[in-house]
Formats: C-alpha cells, structure tokens, sequence
C-alpha cells in the first residue's frame, strides 16, 4: 500500500491521546498513512493553520466546527467532522480562597453533588454589596465547550457571566499559576491543568463538565470540507487508524500506557502522575479523592462516544446564540447536515465492525438511567442523559429551548433561529 | 505618516523570541516605546493593555496567548486595537488567514529593522478603516435593536392605558428625558417589568 503524508495538528492536552496512541502504535501506518503530529499553542492557531492548509486535520474543540459556518467567526474555510474524539474531560477548578469563601458562605451548597452555582451566587452578591472588584473566571476559547459549561453553570443559578463576573480567555498553563496569585478565582480548563492545580496545593475542582451536561461532546477531529470532499479515501484512512485508537483507549491498560507516551517533551509534557487521575481513573490519588478521577470524567469511546450527532452541533449552536455570538440569522439545521457527517461515521465503524447509531438526533437531559438506543444496527448501551438544572434539550424545537433559559445574552431573535425545513 | 510625530507610538510586543524583540525595538527607535509583555497572560494581560492603551500589539503566531488577545479583538470588541503577526509561512497562506482573523498585517518570516516601523504604520491605518467600518455596523445594528423594542413597549403602553400609538411614544420620551436616560433603555424597563406579571 502507498503511503500518504498527513499533518495533524494537536493542542498539547489530556484528550490529545487518541492522535498520540495511534502515532506511537503504529495505527496510522497500518493504515498507509504517514502522520506527523504538531504541536499548537493555541485554539486560534490550530483554525488558521487547518484553514490555510498548513495542517490537514485537528484536535479541535467540538465548537470550533459549527462555529466556523457562522457569519461571526473568523474563518474564510467551513469545518466538518466525522468523529468525537471524547465525551467529558473538563472542570471548574477554583482558589483556594474561593473555596474557603464558598464554604462560608453556603455550606450545605458545597456538601451537594453536583455543586451547584448557589454558593458563588452569595460570593458574588457581597461583593457587589460591598462594592468590591467581580470575581475573574477564566475559559480557554470563545468557542469552547469549557466556556459554555462555566456559562451555563453560573445561568444556571440566575448568574449573568458576562455582567456579575469578568470572564477572561487565558492558556491554561498558565491560569494555574494564576489561581494562587489571586489573579483569576476560577478556571474551567481541561486536563490535566485542574489536576496541576490540585497537585500543587492552589485550588480545587469542585465541579465536572460532566455534571453540568453529563456525557458533554469535547474535542472532535475537524478536518476542512473541501478537504473531505476531495480525499474521501485518505479520510476514511484517517477515521480507521484514529478510531481504532480510542477503541483501544477504553482498556485501562491502554490507558495507563498512553499516561507514559503523554508524558514525553514532544507531547504534553508534563509529569505522568498529573496526566493519571483523568486517564487511570480511581484510586491514583493516595490522600483524598478527586473529582478528576471520577467515573466517566474521560470517555474515548463506549457509549457511542465517537460518533457525530448532528443534535450536538445544534446544542452548541443554541449556546453562541444564547450568549450573543450569533448575531444574524442562521439556518443551523443546514449547518448540523452539512458539518457533521455521521454517514462517513458509519462506513468506517461498519468497517471496523463496531455497533453504530442509525439516527442522528438525539434528546439530552431526558433520563436518569441507562437506556438501551434500538436506532443502531445493533443495540448500543446510553448512558443517563442529565442537565445539571434539570432541563431538556429537545432538537426538533430549538426555539422554545433558546426561550427557556432565564440567563441568556441573545444578539438575535429567537425567530431568526431556524431549523430549516 | 505619525513617524515623525512629538509623542511616540506604543506598541506591546507579545513575543518570547529575543532577538526578534530586538530587532523591534531598534527598528522602532525614535518613533515608538516598545513594552514587552511575555510574562503576562489572561486578566493580567488584559489589565497591561487596558492601562497601556497601546496603538498596537505585535505578537507572535505560535504564543499561547492568541486566544486572549483574539477573544479581545474580536469577541469582547472591548476597544481592540492593531495587531501585527510574526507568522513563519514560506506560501503566506497562514498570513491571509491570520488577516481575515482580526489581524491588521502580518511579518512573514525574516524581519528586518527597516521594515518594522512601515508595517506597523500600515497596519494602524488598516485598522482605522477596518473599526470605522465595525463601528458603523454595529451601530445600525443597535439602532435596529433599539427600534424593536421600542416598538413592543410602545404595544404594552397602548394596550395596558388604553392610549395612542403618539401618546405612547410621547409617555416613553417624557420618562426618558425625567430620568435621563435612553429612550431604549426605558422601553426595556418596560418589557422586562411587563413580563414579570404574565402568565
């Protein structure tokens, strides 16, 4: 077999390790592929350089791809996707002083789980009474799943983020440093930047993504659309080796191998027992137990976590208009049709003969239990589905779900928020 | 252009590479004061530029702090300013990105001190044009907005005192010029107060 050269871009992070692993066993050449891996310092560098064709796929945040076929963001080229990279992987990490106020000022809201916004809500209140500085929240991109999960956490609470606190985009490395200064109180960054900053003594996460929309879709692997229409083969390459991967990654031992390969300079490049808790999951931490660590806090690929369901596009979608990022009239059922390809999904799992779903919406926030998905070529176990305010997104009525929320910053209306047909 | 003006340009220059920091600060002897910022990042960041009000930023394509300095630009649009690029590209089409990306102009690859105080000049006048035009944009955008919901609480007024279209407006203008304030600013008042009581 012929083997093509590929660039893939990657941002040096915990959920890089599906690219990492199928590089260092050997996925991408079985698959006659020649992948070399670059690493990227920012979100913005890693759109512009997949845009101009420096690299030819991306780590890239789940966000990133519908936000490129909106009139606000900068991009002259469309992203599409065909495979989820990770479900999870994000918390809210805050001060060491933030904490101490938090438990002051509501304790029985710290001792729930999930921690709810109710005890930042009373931080935020005095310190308007008392006519001190907001609190500084810091999210990695605009376009982020990180800055809707903080966003819709304080919402949910009746806090509006872009009034009651300052919301700041900072590079997580760095934000760590930043905690114990006092320079932001809060973060919601990746791994392994919340596990750094509980490592070093600085601060504490106190609450998952997963726990504000359980089972959140993370990083994708974005490609342009030009470039999937043209190289339908190398794509489909390109799918198998990286699936195959995070097959791979959902052994615990795999898991523990890709700690040590994650841990070299040329990836994350950070000590391995900062990358364990969200890979090794349980039982890493000797002294108390992290939220980090929890069940489920990283998932690679059970619970059909690779595939691209087009209503994920749409509830992120839902979330740029909810906080004014769209601002014109957009047809976002197209966009959801047109920058997720679950039919790409589909052949390359039949391929790998992997249990696939045959629609391509789903509800979320619906059910406490696991379900069994029948829409599949054969059953495919869900997992619980929850918001953390308890609501419901429901993709064939967006409007109403815009609507819904009591905390909202929309640029537009709600009636220039179509479906399409 | 402003090269020879009494009070020199500031730029704050976003870049861990010295020897192009060098090169900066040479070529803009004279014309401009170059502040370095490689150890701040986020808030603090954002707090340098606040209080230093530079007339442009120069920063490097690889520095993880584009996030920040995009998100200001272009999200936040909290008084953005000129940005210049370091972008290594040998065909330039990184640098076309970058430039429809909020970015004023770009240094592709070497740099010399001759060329430094030309681009950043470019790139001032490019960004003059670029925000007048925004500025413009949004502010139909806004007049837009205001006129909507004017309209629903001048409906609100109508319907809840049983008075005209001219009266409504009339009531809206005469609580506007009492209270000082925008006459949108009332009508959301009303609209958010009208809602309160519902259902």
């Amino acid at each position: 077999m012929a083997t093509e050269d590929l660039n893939i871009g990657f941002v040096p992070l915990t959920d890089s390790a599906p690219l990492i692993v199928a590089k260092e066993k050997g996925l991408f050449e079985k698959h006659g592929l020649n992948v070399t891996l670059s690493r990227e310092n920012s979100w913005s560098q890693i759109r512009d350089k997949l845009t101009a064709g420096t690299i030819d796929a991306a780590h890239m945040l789940a966000p990133m791809v519908p936000a490129s076929w909106i009139g606000e963001a900068p991009s002259s080229e469309k992203f599409v996707t065909a495979l989820t990279l990770n479900l999870n992987g994000n918390a809210i990490t805050v001060s060491n002083k933030l904490y101490d106020q938090l438990t002051e000022a509501d304790r029985d809201a710290m001792l729930e789980r999930p921690i709810s916004a109710r005890a930042i809500r009373k931080v935020i209140a005095q310190r308007i009474e008392r006519g001190q500085e907001p609190l500084t929240i810091g999210a990695v991109f605009p376009f982020s799943s990180h800055n809707y999960a903080v966003r819709y956490w304080l919402g949910a609470e009746g806090i509006n983020p872009d009034r009651d606190v300052r919301m700041v985009v900072a590079p997580p490395p760095f934000m760590v440093e930043q905690l114990e200064q006092g320079i932001v109180d809060a973060f919601c960054v990746g791994e392994p930047w919340n596990t750094m900053a509980e490592h070093r003594g600085l601060g504490r996460s106190i609450v998952t993504s997963a726990e504000v929309w359980r089972n959140t879709p993370e990083k994708v692997l974005g490609v342009r659309r030009h470039w999937a229409q043209e190289n339908e083969r190398l794509h489909f390459s390109l799918l198998s080796a990286v699936l195959e991967a995070l097959v791979l990654l959902d052994d615990r031992n795999v898991r523990q191998e890709a700690v040590t390969l994650l841990a070299r300079p040329e990836y994350v490049n950070v000590p391995a027992a900062v990358l364990a808790p969200a890979l090794s999951g349980p039982g890493i931490l000797q002294n108390r137990r992290s939220l980090i660590e929890s069940d489920d806090f990283l998932i690679f690929h059970h619970y059909a976590a690779n595939f691209p369901w087009r209503s994920h596009a749409l509830w992120y979608l839902t979330q740029m208009a909810r906080w004014g990022q769209i601002q014109s009239p957009v047809v976002v059922g197209e966009i959801a049709e047109q920058a997720y390809m679950p039919e790409m999904y589909r052949l390359v799992a039949d391929e790998l003969k992997l249990t696939y779903p045959t629609s391509d919406y789903k509800m979320e926030g619906n059910t406490d239990r696991a379900w069994l998905l029948r829409d599949a070529n054969d059953s495919l176990v869900m997992p619980r589905s929850s918001f953390i305010d308890g609501t419901v997104f429901n993709p064939s009525d967006l409007r109403a779900y815009i609507e819904s929320f009591v905390r909202h910053n929309l640029r537009i209306d709600p009636a220039d928020f179509s479906a399409g047909s | 252009m402003e090269s020879n003006t009494e009070t020199p340009l500031i730029v704050l220059l976003i870049d861990s590479n010295a020897n192009r920091a060098k090169i900066v600060e040479e070529g803009l002897k004279g014309a401009a004061v170059v502040k370095q910022a490689t150890e701040l990042h986020g808030a603090e960041l954002l707090g340098l530029v606040r209080q230093l009000q530079p007339d442009a930023i120069i920063i490097d394509c690889d520095s993880p702090d584009r996030d920040t300095i995009e998100n200001l630009q272009l999200v936040a649009r909290e008084n953005p300013k000129p940005v210049v690029m370091f972008v290594e590209d040998g065909d330039g089409a990184l640098s076309k990105e970058a430039v429809r990306a909020g970015v004023s102009a770009y240094i592709v690859d070497g740099l010399s001190t001759n060329r430094v105080l030309p681009v950043l000049e470019i790139a001032i006048e490019r960004f003059k044009m670029v925000d007048a035009l925004m500025k413009d944009l949004q502010k139909s955008k806004e007049d837009l907005e205001a006129r909507k919901v004017i309209e629903r609480a001048k409906g609100i007024l109508m319907e809840k005192r049983k008075i005209s279209e001219n009266e409504a407006y009339a009531t809206l203008r005469s609580i506007a010029m009492k209270q000082g304030k925008k006459m949108k600013d009332i009508a959301e008042n009303i609209l958010s107060v009208s809602s309160l009581f519902d259902d």
